[in-house]
């Protein structure tokens, strides 16, 4: 079980990395074509007009999928942030059960939105809602993606609360207490 | 439930919430849901679903995870050592010498960036860690990079100005033109503060490096050269027409990465260290914004920010009696919101008070840009201070205390272009009216 | 009584907006303050894309779209900014009358009921050069933001490029693009004179905006608001397009006081507009089915 889940936030995580590279390579493909074309131009040849249509939303819908995917991997790589100062003023045993609390009201919390996203990418279907631009894209597909991701973030919060309860600590308080200048590889 | 209990009640809930290290776009998330039960009959869940969604598929946000994954790739190769090999042996007489890397490394990477969260990532990656191996106080390295981050927003591009624009029917060329000066007078007082801190501390401050000849000097400046190539070509690529601010992101990765290759330091481990790091980085804010945007579609639905500019708008105030109370409004709204937010949350309102009390809508536009760069680093809701928290584990309300000064200086800067709005107003006019 | 949060996608200096806050003040007087309005202009509460599924969803009761913004879903929707299809107020009101039961029809499969609808002013080309005859758009680095200006470009053999509209000054100032066609009132907002010399007056369509309900809300409603929704949603209609002519008027006016070379477009160039809007309407009237043959048929009688 430990496995599957952890490769399962990997998968994600790594998934997301790709939407960040794919808005990268997009749009360093349409930069190079115009400095391609500006070239041409300048010899005297044909310029190619390369366009990358609905450029724009199609990257914004990247964005998007990338930024849900990678939550579940982001809280266990203890990068999500929080304020800690009162927390690291409690006792050991108090702070677990603050822990635990806080991480019972995160699944609650992160569980209601991850129904209303999901709801949203129904509607989309449902509706057939289509962008309004060159390249008619479906809107269900980054919707869906952001809603996979909201949920692997409710199994991750729900994970580190019974791993609190368990061991006293969720498992990413090291790398969380840990993050000082330059030392995060 | 009256507007003014609403709001304090909130407000209590917001910091209980964030206080009892809940994750903050969780807080705010939740501190929204509870605004629109008490005050709304729409259902929440709609507003939550459709905000968040809205926020999170944006274009003009590319830029962010493409600067910030710049910054991780350039973070791995040895070009921050260089740069500060190559800038220290100019800056030993400067008091404060080499903490002036962030104002002045902000500023110029305002050319490039419009948004003050990336350009505090950005610079934060490359000089926090040098300065802090260097024997540099944190509070002041950490303050001034908060600050100096916001610097972002006033020299174009900016996003905020845009917003503002598109709001108020300004055109977004004299806009831009307009925040080149108080940007520039904004580095110069921040400048100015680390000059000061440092000639009354010296104490504090890490010990001179030893002086050394102009030769050596000049050698150790050719280490610039691989940095300056970079701000040149990211500018220039929006300059000479190849790139838009936004995609000019994306153009800074692939420099980063010609860079990183011709160091040597381009592994598959660095990079596959970098993409990850860095999507986390995004992932976090982008979370913390989606937090963010539904809480202000809430407020929006609430009318709390527009019931207290409705309130302020009874007074009749004078011009002068104005810009203080819309000043203490906006400081204060800042806590809470995000800048940009509650710009759009409250033009509406505002805008007309601002006609008719005669201010300059550019001029005014510059204002906003003030108050919407001392919101970044105001707790519990400063987007600087979520970035420095991540790159330094340091807490929000402690950075927040970090970078006060900085926050005092931008009042000062309103002070400034209060009484000089030329500050603003000259440059657009000598450059757009010529022509 | 009722209050209904009202989005709408543009600023307050626009006059769809004002005309909404006219609508909006109207609606509360005619029932008796038993309905109010709340305009959140500006897309401040939810942004342009998203509010006709608000709409649906019930997330807000009421709002103002620009039509063509969903031209992607349904062709209904693309009609209206057919270039050169009706090009001037008389012939875009008519066509709106020809298509309203075909519009209301599409929208109430959606849920939604349509209270009225106003023309923004004629769409022109704004642009760095002079543009003589259909040759200048080979090649010309030419706005697209949508299927139909996609198509424009397309057929006129331009180079499409899509630009942000907060992007447009940079964009035109450094050379990514080289011609946008928009209306004046866009022209002015932006001040376009700060960076491009030319505009034709080719008034190739005249986009509408539509005010539009939640069924359900509206089916919620006590016969009274129904009653003075209607009524003040008439006047906003009438209102709107007179205020749409006016604005023509002292937009294009205001270009001209800023320097802008106001150029009608020769008669070489327009024939070669009316044989691409010819082609589009063709396309359209494929697209859209024996509906839209009876739309056509009813707008050209
Ligand atoms: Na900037
Ligand atoms: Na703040």
């Amino acid at each position: 079980m430990r496995a599957v889940l952890d490769r399962l936030y990997a998968a994600s995580l790594w998934l997301s990395a790709l939407c960040i590279l794919a808005i990268a390579v997009l749009v360093g493909l349409q930069v190079g074509g115009r400095i391609l074309d500006a070239l041409l131009k300048l010899v005297g040849a044909r310029e190619t007009g390369f366009v990358i249509l609905s450029l724009s939303e199609f990257a914004g819908y990247l964005l998007a999928a990338a930024s849900f995917l990678a939550l579940a991997g982001t809280l266990k790589g203890g990068v999500h942030i929080r304020v800690t100062m009162i927390l690291g003023m409690l006792p050991e045993s108090v702070r677990r059960m603050v822990e635990v609390a806080g991480l019972a009201f995160a699944v609650v919390v992160s569980a209601y939105g991850t129904w209303y996203l999901g709801r949203l990418a129904y509607d989309s279907w449902r509706f057939n809602e289509l962008s309004s631009g060159l390249v008619p894209v479906p809107l269900v597909y980054p919707q869906a993606a952001m809603a996979l991701g909201a949920a692997l973030l409710v199994v991750a919060f729900l994970d580190e609360c019974l791993i609190t309860l368990r061991r006293g600590r969720p498992s990413f308080r090291a790398t969380e207490d840990a993050i000082t200048l330059g030392q995060e590889g | 439930m009256d507007i003014i209990t609403l709001s304090v009640l909130l407000m209590v809930l917001l910091f209980a919430i964030l206080g009892s290290g809940v994750w903050i776009a969780i807080g705010l998330g939740a501190v929204g849901f509870v605004a629109l039960a008490l005050k709304v009959s729409t259902p929440a869940g709609g507003i939550l679903a459709t905000s968040i969604w809205q926020a999170s598929a944006s274009w003009d946000l590319t830029a962010l995870p493409m600067f910030i994954l710049m910054g991780d790739i350039l973070f791995r190769t040895r070009l921050a050592e260089d740069m500060f090999e190559g800038l220290a042996p100019w800056l030993q007489k400067l008091p404060g010498r080499l903490l002036h890397v962030n104002v002045v490394g902000s500023t110029i990477f305002a050319a490039v960036s419009g948004s003050s969260a990336a350009t505090c990532a950005t610079i934060g990656r490359i000089s926090l860690g040098e300065l802090k191996k260097r024997g540099y106080n944190d509070a002041l390295s950490l303050g001034t990079l908060a600050g100096s981050g916001t610097i972002g927003l006033m020299i174009p591009p900016s996003i905020i100005m845009i917003v503002y624009a598109a709001a108020t029917d300004q055109s977004v060329a004299r806009l831009f033109i307009a925040g080149i000066v108080p940007g520039l007078l904004l580095a110069a007082l921040f400048m100015g503060y680390v000059m000061v801190w440092a000639t009354l501390n010296k104490d504090r401050m890490p010990p001179p490096e030893p002086p050394q000849t102009f030769a050596n000097r000049l050698k150790a400046t050719r280490r610039l050269i691989p940095v300056m190539l970079l701000i040149a070509g990211v500018i220039g690529s929006i300059y000479a027409g190849f790139a838009s601010a936004t995609e000019a992101a994306a153009v800074g990765v692939f420099l980063a990465l010609i860079l990183s290759w011709t160091t040597g330091t381009l592994t598959w481990e660095n990079f596959s260290g970098a993409v990850l790091s860095s999507t986390k980085t995004s992932c976090m804010i982008a979370f913390i914004l989606a937090g963010a945007a539904f809480l202000t579609t809430a407020m929006g639905f609430t009318g709390i920010p527009r019931a207290l500019a409705e309130w302020i708008s009874g007074f009749n105030l004078s011009q002068g009696m104005l810009l203080v109370v819309l000043t203490i409004f906006f400081i204060l709204l800042g806590c809470f919101l995000d800048g940009i937010s509650m710009v759009v949350l409250t033009t509406s309102i505002i805008m007309p008070l601002v006609e008719k009390a005669g201010f300059d809508l550019i001029w005014f536009g510059i204002y906003i840009v003030l108050v919407v760069e001392m919101a970044q680093i105001t707790p519990p809701v400063g987007f600087n201070l979520y970035v420095l928290q991540s790159l330094t584990g340091r807490n929000i309300f402690q950075l927040g205390l970090y970078a006060l000064p900085l926050f005092l200086l931008m009042i000062l800067a309103v002070v400034l272009i209060t009484l000089v709005p030329d500050l603003a107003l000259w440059l657009p006019r000598t450059m757009l009216e010529a022509s | 009584q009722t209050t209904w949060d009202m989005p709408t996608p543009y600023p307050d200096g626009n006059f769809h907006t004002k005309n909404i806050r006219e609508f909006a003040a109207d609606v509360e007087k005619a029932s008796s303050g038993q309905l109010k309005l709340t305009v959140h202009s500006g897309g401040s509460l939810i942004k342009h894309p998203e509010i006709k599924r608000s709409l649906r969803t019930g997330v807000a009761p009421i709002g103002e779209i620009l039509i063509s913004l969903h031209a992607n879903e349904s062709p209904v929707y693309g009609l209206d900014s057919v270039p050169f299809l009706a090009s001037s107020y008389e012939d875009a009101r008519k066509l709106y009358q020809a298509q309203r039961p075909a519009l209301e029809k599409r929208l109430a499969e959606e849920g939604l009921v349509l209270l009225y609808s106003v023309a923004w002013p004629p769409q022109g080309i704004f642009a760095k050069r002079e543009i003589k005859s259909m040759d200048d758009f080979k090649g010309l680095k030419f706005r697209t933001y949508n299927p139909g200006t996609g198509r424009i470009a397309a057929i006129a053999g331009a180079t499409p490029v899509q630009v942000e509209v907060a992007d447009l000054a940079t964009a035109f100032a450094t050379g990514r693009v080289e011609a946008t066609i928009t209306s004046p009132s866009t022209g002015v907002d932006a001040k376009f004179w700060d960076f491009l010399n030319y505009y034709h007056d080719t008034q190739a369509w005249l986009p509408r905006n539509m005010v539009i309900v939640n069924k359900a809300a509206y089916d919620a409603l006590p016969d009274a608001s129904k009653k003075a929704l209607q009524g003040a949603a008439k006047a906003a209609e009438d209102r709107g397009w007179k205020m749409s002519q006016e604005e023509t008027a002292t937009r294009t006016q205001q270009l001209k006081d800023n320097k802008m070379n106001v150029v009608v477009p020769s008669p070489e160039l327009k024939a070669g507009f009316q044989k691409i809007g010819a082609q589009i309407a063709e396309e359209w009237e494929k697209s859209a089915g024996a509906d839209g043959k009876a739309v056509l048929e009813a707008y050209r009688k």
